[in-house]
């Protein structure tokens, strides 16, 4: 329950502050939001993407988690997103997430990503928010 | 590239005895106007009407001047809103901010608000009863000699890109003659807000990649609107800062072996470029990696052309009109000759792979503005 209201509380305020303009790669930068349902790694997730001109790569909640994103992919025809990353529950179990979405208000600083992740035995309503 | 050059005329004509004002339906589709705004996110070209009205209130401020009428439609008054150009615009073609005053009757013509909103551009504005056009927004050149005189010269010879010191006039670089990015040898027409006529020609303005290439396309289809220069007065940076008719002078200081870049247009900012050997990092030590909008830069002379090379950009901007993406990755190398006292060419070359497949370039002139400083447009408070 902490957790929940931790998350919503960060997301507003998020949500309250002026997006910081990025106008280069859409999915660069530092993104807060929820995965719901998430029972190995709380429902509150930090994804920190980069763009080198070849590749995106990025972090899900650094600093903490550090879980590092394997594979991301970026179709600009529909702005889908496809992120997968591999990392292990408190018990050593391999825990693999595929992460896919949408970008949604992909011209605001603010633009989110919407869509679900799922891993081995979970899945649940994915959303972003780039900050 | 061919851009849709033309008059925007404003028009105030002489006083008329009407005093109710009418919604009289369409007119045709009037020239692009020349503004430093691309009006047509706001505006829609398709959609233009005339407006008969009384002027209660003329709003005279930076960016952009307001006028505000009351327009009679269905026996109702309305309030309508009617957008001008900048008062540095208005004020070159004649205007001050006491050109109209509440009470005087106007006919508007322009397109309407996107959104629904009661506002118009004013493309023409003249007093009710007469066709009589006493200001006009003139975006042509200035007549410039006839004669063709060299370019001037600094005691040690090399070419002076602005005013020398005995010069009597002061003067700047304006009127682009491109005024977006397009790589040279490409023909495609948009008009001088960099929007273009017909969006299949995307891919052909520059060499995208996938993801640049549909964010261009975007930014496009949704007229330029989300523009960070005039939503939130970003600075434009980058070659944008060579497209403005607005313009810009180039200050020389020889004993300090530096170029001031000062801008006409945006947020009326400036740049520096380092002639004294340095490498384009930080000048304060811890800020080398801090990305900036005007990034760093550093240059020096190779025989008539001043060369700069500029590193260090930051994402949060668009670097030209029209809405063409750059990443951090994104190195400037831009070449700057005054061919005679007159004109200026401009040559840059984007190498970005960040955003782009390969480098690529792009160029145009600038003429000189004689006898006058910068015009004082300022982008502020985030008014678009």
């Amino acid at each position: 329950m902490r957790a929940r209201l931790f998350s919503a509380a960060v997301i507003l305020c998020a949500l309250a502050l002026p997006g910081h303009t990025q106008e280069g790669h859409p999915l660069k930068g530092s993104w807060i939001g929820e995965w719901q349902g998430n029972e190995v790694h709380d429902e509150f997730v930090v994804v920190v993407l980069d763009w080198n001109g070849r590749e995106i790569t990025g972090t899900i909640n650094p600093g903490t988690d550090n879980i590092a994103i394997t594979s991301a992919e970026l179709n600009a025809e529909d702005w889908t997103v496809r992120l997968v990353a591999d990392t292990e529950d408190a018990s050593g179990r391999a825990v693999d997430y595929v992460i896919t979405g949408t970008i949604e208000d992909l011209e605001l600083p603010n633009r989110y990503i919407k869509g679900t992740w799922q891993n081995g035995s979970g899945r649940g309503d994915f959303e972003i928010r780039r900050q | 590239m061919q851009t849709f050059r033309s008059r925007l005329s404003i028009a105030v004509a002489g006083a008329s005895a009407l005093a109710l004002a009418a919604v009289t339906g369409c007119a045709p589709d009037p020239a692009p106007a020349p503004a430093p705004l691309p009006i047509y996110g706001k505006f829609d070209p398709t959609q233009t009407r005339t407006l008969e009205g009384v002027v209660t209130k003329l709003d005279w401020r930076n960016p952009h001047a307001h006028i505000f009428m009351n327009v009679v439609s269905d026996g109702e008054i309305e309030n309508w809103a009617v957008e001008l150009e900048s008062p540095s615009e208005l004020h070159l073609s004649g205007w001050n901010g006491e050109s109209l005053v509440p009470g005087d009757h106007i006919v508007i013509e322009g397109p309407l608000a996107r959104n629904g909103s009661r506002q118009i551009f004013g493309h023409s504005v003249r007093r009710d009863g007469s066709s009589e056009q006493l200001f006009v927004l003139n975006p042509d050149l200035p007549l410039r000699s006839s004669e063709s005189r060299p370019a001037p010269r600094w005691p040690d010879g090399h070419v002076a890109l602005g005013a020398t010191p005995d010069d009597t006039r002061e003067g700047y670089w304006g009127y682009p003659s491109e005024t977006a990015l397009v790589e040279d040898g490409v023909d495609v027409s948009m008009n001088v807000y960099g929007q273009l006529a017909d969006i299949d020609d995307a891919s052909r303005v520059a060499p995208m990649q996938p993801w640049a290439l549909a964010l261009y396309e975007h930014r496009q289809e949704r007229f330029l609107q989300d523009d960070p220069m005039f939503l939130n007065c970003k600075p434009p940076g980058g070659p944008r800062q060579y497209q403005s008719r607005l313009g810009l002078q180039l200050v020389e200081d020889l004993e300090r072996q530096r170029v001031f870049v000062l801008l006409g247009s945006g947020n009326h900012n400036y740049r520096i470029i380092y002639l004294d050997g340095r490498e384009p990092v930080g000048q304060v030590g811890g800020d080398d990696d801090n990305p900036l909008y005007y990034g760093r830069s550093v240059g020096g002379w190779e025989g008539d052309s001043l060369v700069a090379r500029t590193v260090g950009f930051n994402e949060d901007f668009w670097f030209t009109n029209g809405g063409l993406p750059h990443t951090s990755q994104l190195a400037l190398t831009e070449k700057f000759t005054r061919v005679d006292f007159d004109t200026l060419r401009y040559e840059v070359t984007i190498d970005d792979p960040g955003a782009y497949t390969r480098p690529w370039s792009a160029s145009w002139e600038l003429s000189w503005v004689d006898g006058t400083e910068l015009p004082a447009h300022i982008c502020q408070e985030n008014r678009p």
